[in-house]
């Protein structure tokens, strides 16, 4: 996913996007906290201190930005994200550490071997935390409101092949033909053309069970009203301040989640995170870019670090319907004109050099591809034969970020030397998304993806075939051979073949540098030595129900 | 008359002249290539050493050089864009208090109304709209900051307007053009000439604070403001990327603002103008 709010846990790159705005709106709030004070003496500016009993088990995070809403039809963020998994339940879920699939509610299911039927068998023990049972009746629903165009989900991709959903979309049918429920504890999937990555999206939180009579008596409330069966219950949230997690005694795995509470403050930059986790404050926490080096020098702090290569690609998309980018010698000078170790070097090493569309971590990762090495003298020669020797001017599109800013003028440092004088625009995410969209507006653009599922066709499908342009494949890059290569791929169940036909599609388009691969980022966080079981996952937020703390009086 | 500078004038002189011959001289003074890596210190600012004395940024560049070569982006602003600055409010200024009477009126109210808005915010929004370049943001800082001029070279032009001098070439025919060329002018002159020397001070902090909010003259050309932002996130760890550019901004602002004072102040002791 391409993401708006970005968590600020995450390191790099993804992390400061949203400062500055947020930077600009905490100036605001504090004049106008100071105008209130002044207006209202004796009235106290922000929420009351929480009071929890003796001895509770509470964990304290930080993040610059609140969280854009916990309705599971409506998150497609990380931060959203994280607190709708520990809320909700999917039927299938990612474990902890991997992106293989376990169950959640589902206990066992079966696909059929043409993939276009899959069967769920559900947990009988799981309640709403109103009481009510856990039924596929709940599953049916939620995906149909999910596909409800009213709802105005940006999940309703994901289920669109389930057989009757278009006319469900186009309202000729009241519900989805092709969601059976047998009965409470059975629920089955009937797609109109075999999907064999459909349970991956079964994993996504928009698949999440959610009580209908919930739902309905809070409406566009629902996010701050939200009723789940997952491991923690929404105890409070108060917007821009603090959002607050509690224990869900009725979870239906027994003994978990270890934690009383989970407390979130927001509004607290990457800066004031380290001030605060150095302060013993809160217990995980992002590494901001300037004392990342000096955390790895001391071994006290890099001992408490955690690392992961996240399914994520950072790329330079070069538009390939605009000129001179339309040439491709144009676009693989480009890509041997990059110096990208200096790019990892500038972000501490927190990175893997890219040779392709697909990261590591990704099934289906092809570790033999070369890529294009540093190589200006090369960068030059090809932009001889495309008769701009003489060098040309651009501008590079980028989310207003400090952290991007840097790493563009080591880009354009590097394009100086080749004779490309690169101009540098920094604006606002939204904004951003918008102009990359329309065609022949912006010319090249910094950009990056992170996998919603372990599958290579979410990121060569997505960003790269010709029926994207518009919506996802920014670069309007075009090969009638990978969209024939992609076509053939995508039914197929048989891994091997799956992989071979996807390979054989980002080799020719490796080939055909509709990018200038950049880097595959590496998430470091640091946790306190009391925290136990937090575990980064390379695709998703990290979950929380497994996370223990030392007690107070054994942590000095 | 024999003219000498007081102290502070002397200052001041001193001071900028220092800067002007820096900025000029900023390609045989600086030691590196301000835009380009020069060490290998990337991600990890390099401590000032004998190589660096000032130290490296996280991009690997001389910070020497880059404050060396910011000179020149700062005076070039500071002084175009009091320029610009002049041009409006002097305009505006003399057009109203020699006419008076309803155009008196009409403009300075509009001045009062751009009075009431914050210059900065003013200027970001303008920025938002036109595309960052030096020539945008020379225009921004103009059109946001001509209204002190204006109100000041009003007063002056009034009661210029009044003086005996003046009646007198008007009672003798002179048109409205004579009147402010030959009259109203040269005496209005010292005073705007304090007020530029006093108001580069300004637009060059302003330009810096620009820069500082990434909205002003867009990379690589080295500036002061966009070196502390950049430095911003290594205040505790590498403090010399914020405390060097930050002393040059106010080694300038402190030659512009004793110039400035030493004329108001030789102004004031030498009593108003005369003719």
């Amino acid at each position: 996913m391409m993401r708006a709010h970005r968590r600020t846990r995450i390191v790099n790159g993804r992390a400061a996007n949203a400062n500055r705005a947020a930077r600009l709106r905490r100036l605001i709030s504090i004049a106008f906290a100071m105008a209130a004070l002044v207006a209202l003496p004796g009235c106290r500016a922000g929420a009351p201190p929480l009071h929890f009993p003796p001895g509770a088990m509470v964990l304290n995070l930080a993040s610059i930005s609140d969280v854009p809403t916990l309705d599971p039809a409506a998150g497609y963020d990380v931060e959203s994200w994280m607190f709708e998994q520990m809320i909700f339940d999917t039927l299938v879920r990612y474990s902890n550490a991997g992106v293989d699939l376990v169950p959640d509610l589902a206990t066992s299911w079966q696909s059929s071997p043409d993939a276009t039927t899959f069967t769920f068998h559900l947990r009988r023990d799981a309640h709403f935390t109103n009481g009510r049972s856990v039924t596929s009746a709940d599953f049916k629903y939620a995906i149909e409101r999910v596909l409800d165009p009213a709802t105005r989900s940006k999940g309703i991709e994901y289920y669109r092949a389930i057989a009757g959903a278009a006319d469900f979309i186009a309202h000729r049918t009241t519900a989805v033909a092709g969601i059976e429920t047998l009965d409470p504890w059975t629920i089955v999937f009937h797609l109109a053309a075999p999907d064999p990555i459909f349970l991956h999206k079964l994993a996504m939180p928009f698949a999440s069970a959610v009580p209908r009579e919930s739902v309905e008596k809070w409406g566009e409330d629902f996010s701050r009203h939200v009723v789940g069966s997952g491991p923690f219950i929404l105890k409070e949230w108060v917007g821009g301040q603090r959002i607050v997690l509690a224990k869900n005694p009725n979870y239906f795995v027994k003994g978990v989640p270890h934690l009383d509470a989970v407390v979130e403050s927001i509004g607290v930059s990457e800066d004031l995170q380290w001030f605060k986790f150095e302060g013993g404050e809160i217990d995980v926490s992002n590494i901001p870019p300037a004392v990342f080096p000096y955390v790895m020098k001391t071994p006290r702090l890099r001992n408490l670090t955690l690392r992961i290569v996240t399914v994520t690609t950072r790329y330079l998309g070069m538009n390939c319907q605009m000129p001179p980018f339309n040439d491709e010698r144009v676009r693989r000078a480009f890509n041997y004109a990059v110096n990208k170790p200096k790019l990892i070097a500038v972000l501490n090493g927190r990175g893997i050099v890219a040779n392709g569309v697909m990261p590591p971590g990704l099934p289906g990762f092809d570790p033999h591809l070369s890529g294009y090495p540093y190589d200006p003298a090369r960068a030059r020669q090809l932009l001889e034969q495309a008769g701009l020797a003489h060098g040309f001017e651009t501008t590079l599109w980028m989310p207003a970020d400090q952290t991007m800013m840097i790493l563009g003028q080591s880009v354009q440092q590097d394009l100086d030397l080749v004779g490309v004088h690169l101009m540098l625009k920094a604006i606002a995410f939204p904004p951003f998304l918008e102009a990359i969209r329309q065609p022949k507006t912006v010319p090249l653009f910094f950009s990056g993806w992170e996998a919603d599922f372990p599958d290579p066709a979410n990121f060569l499908d997505v960003l790269l075939s010709r029926k994207q342009w518009g919506a996802n494949n920014d670069a309007f890059f075009s090969d009638p051979r990978v969209d024939v290569l992609l076509a053939e791929a995508a039914p197929l169940s048989d891994l091997a073949r799956r992989y071979a036909l996807y390979d054989a599609a980002e080799r020719i388009i490796v080939d055909d540098a509709p990018w200038v691969f950049l880097y595959y980022p590496i998430t470091y966080e640091i946790q306190q030595p009391w925290v136990h079981g937090y575990v980064l996952n390379p695709m998703r937020p990290a979950r929380l129900d497994h996370v223990w703390l030392s007690p107070q009086a054994a942590r000095y | 008359m024999k003219f000498r500078l007081n102290p502070m004038e002397t200052a001041g002189a001193l001071m900028v002249l220092s800067l002007v011959l820096v900025a000029i001289l900023a390609p045989w003074l600086a030691p590196y290539d301000p835009t380009h890596a020069v060490a290998d210190t990337f991600g990890d600012p390099g401590s000032p050493s004998h190589l660096f004395p000032l130290g490296t940024d996280q991009l690997g560049r001389d910070v020497l050089s880059r404050i060396i070569f910011g000179a020149r982006i700062s005076l070039i602003v500071g002084v175009a864009a009091m320029a610009v600055t002049m041009i409006i409010g002097v305009t505006i200024g003399l057009a109203s208090g020699f006419f008076g009477g309803a155009i008196d009126f009409t403009l300075m109210r509009f001045t009062d109304v751009m009075l009431t808005l914050p210059a900065l915010l003013l200027a970001m929004a303008f920025v938002a709209v036109l595309r960052p370049s030096i020539w945008s943001i020379l225009l921004v800082i103009g059109l946001v900051s001509w209204t002190q001029i204006a109100r000041v070279v009003r007063a002056e032009a009034l009661t210029m307007t009044q003086r005996d001098f003046v009646m007198a070439a008007r009672a003798l025919g002179a048109p409205s053009s004579r009147l402010i060329a030959r009259h109203v002018m040269p005496n209005v002159m010292p005073i705007i000439v304090v007020m530029a020397v006093l108001g580069i001070s300004g637009t060059l902090l302003l330009d810096a604070g620009l820069s500082f909010l990434t909205l002003g003259v867009p990379p690589p050309t080295p500036s002061w403001g966009r070196m502390i932002e950049e430095a911003t996130t290594y205040f505790s760890t590498a403090p010399w990327l914020a405390i060097f550019p930050g002393l040059a901004i106010f080694y300038a602002v402190l030659g512009f603002n004793l110039l400035g004072y030493g004329f108001l102040r030789r102004r004031r002791s030498s009593g108003s103008a005369s003719q």
